[in-house]
């Protein structure tokens, strides 16, 4: 492996971060909405997301890909590989963080609500004062799990041209006849990319538990 | 979908609302028959063109640009259009799906000409003569020749013709008594050629074009074996029925062939030029 090769790979794991952080930093409120919705059981919309989400958690994402690839230009609708990429990674991980925001607001004590009802406070100050602030801590650790998660599942979206760590390693196997070293050096990349996010967890983890300490 | 069905949502079948739901969003994907591009669409908003990353020495990426045989074609193919090219570059899964629903115009790759993939989109002339044939560790005394296949596992890539091709194998092997051995299927070749070399595997069965230049990379780990099939042709993929893109196509592979370039760039990319390929060919696979 030369040093092209390496920088190949460190190119497809800024594809890899870039495109993890843009579908996390989507799916995240999207996920949160639709928990909403559904919490608040909304009329006609709750439903739908409800059947939304059972059918996104049951679809393979390599398959959302390329039905959303070469089924959408036939309703008229071009996209390119990375919208398209974005697009199916938004789609699964909005339903799996829907689920976990959810559960965390099914969870949420009933008293406290009515509490903050009582002394005046309107609905979206309730939620963005009293129900916002603890349900980001009961779901943090099931989203970063799911985040870690939509990290690994990105080699799924070559399917479609877009080149991340793992083609990028695969290209150079494929070059080379020696698929073994630029496999080491994918799997070198994704470990601290997973480590970070894990990290960035225990950081908030530790500042929430500080300034509860203090109040 | 009725009001009652969303409002008893609890009670009523959740499997119909979720069947009838699904059926909205497929119904128009399904209705939306893909059709190809016309050559005055294409001279318009410009000709698209899938090529594979992996499949050396015919497209491989080297440094981050695409080379191989059939990129440097490319390469004049833009010089002689006279309209725009853009080139997506993918892996082989999505290549022929893409031409046959329209995303792509062709598929500048070597898709070997079968009948099945007849059904579904027509092909250019041949680019190379892309025989089957074996490949085997270096200094494997047990696989002297075809015969001795009897029985061994194979490595092949999952949905090639190569794979639809080994009946043609076993059928071989019968005539000497032996049978087809274990097949595993990889979703591309260095993940075969990898086995191969581990021992997992123990012949690997792709083009001789293909194997050749493995050959003369990897001299010490792997040696070439026998032809395992009869004729077989690669060539560039459209939709089918797609004539006019076919004719320039085929027009310009004939201009190739005519100056001189074609048998150029196979003796660079392939060891040897193929001067006797058929202008079209007709599979009997």
């Amino acid at each position: 492996m030369t040093a092209s090769d390496i920088i190949a790979i460190l190119q497809g794991a800024v594809v890899t971060v870039t495109l993890s952080l843009v579908g996390i930093l989507i799916g995240l409120p999207i996920g949160l909405g639709l928990a909403l919705l559904r919490w608040g059981n909304v009329p006609v919309l709750a439903p739908i997301v409800a059947v939304y989400v059972s059918m996104l958690r049951a679809t393979p994402l390599v398959t959302l890909l390329l039905l959303l690839f070469f089924a959408l230009p036939n309703i008229g609708i071009e996209i390119d590989p990375i919208a398209a990429a974005i697009l199916a990674l938004v789609m699964n991980t909005a339903a799996f963080n829907c689920e976990v925001w959810r559960a965390a607001l099914m969870n949420f004590p009933k008293d406290q609500f009515e509490a903050a009802q009582s002394v005046g406070m309107r609905a979206a100050q309730r939620f963005r004062r009293i129900v916002l602030p603890q349900i980001v801590r009961v779901s943090l650790p099931g989203l970063v799990n799911e985040m870690s998660l939509l990290i690994k599942v990105t080699p799924v979206l070559a399917v479609v041209g877009v080149v991340d760590i793992t083609r990028a390693a695969v290209r150079i196997g494929a070059e080379t006849y020696e698929p073994l070293p630029p496999f080491l050096v994918a799997v070198a990349l994704y470990a601290p990319i997973v480590f970070f996010l894990v990290s960035l967890q225990r950081w908030i983890e530790r500042r929430q538990a500080a300034a509860e300490a203090a109040a | 979908m009725s009001k009652y069905a969303i409002a008893s949502w609890k009670s009523v079948s959740r499997r119909r609302l979720l069947g009838l739901l699904a059926a909205q969003l497929v119904a128009p994907v399904l209705a939306g028959k893909a059709r190809a591009a016309s050559m005055d669409e294409i001279k318009k908003r410009g000709l698209i063109v899938a090529t594979e990353d992996d499949f050396r020495p015919f497209e491989f990426v080297k440094d981050g640009a695409p080379t191989g045989f059939d990129n440097e074609m490319l390469a004049d193919l833009r010089k002689y259009a006279t309209f725009e090219i853009k080139q997506q570059i993918l892996p082989w899964t999505g290549i022929l799906a893409g031409v046959s629903t329209g995303k792509y115009d062709v598929a500048i790759t070597a898709a070997i000409i079968t009948k099945e993939r007849k059904k579904s989109l027509d092909f250019t002339s041949p680019i190379a003569d892309a025989t089957h044939y074996y490949v085997k560790r270096k200094g494997d005394s047990s696989i002297m020749s075809v015969k001795d296949l009897n029985g061994k596992t194979v490595g092949v890539q999952a949905g090639s013709a190569l794979l639809a091709r080994l009946p043609e194998l076993a059928t071989m092997l019968e005539k000497t008594g032996g049978r087809l051995g274990k097949v595993v299927e990889y979703t591309s070749y260095p993940e075969a050629y990898q086995d191969l070399a581990l021992g997992r595997v123990d012949y690997v069965v792709n083009t001789v074009i293909n194997l050749n230049a493995l050959v003369a990379e990897k001299p010490a780990v792997f040696e070439l074996g026998q032809a395992v099939s009869g004729k077989s042709f690669p060539a560039w993929a459209v939709a089918k029925g797609n004539k006019d893109l076919l004719d320039y196509l085929n027009g310009f592979i004939a201009k190739q062939k005519e100056n001189g370039r074609f048998a150029e760039l196979q003796k660079k990319w392939f060891g040897k030029s193929f001067p006797d390929l058929p202008v079209a060919f007709e599979p009997e696979f």
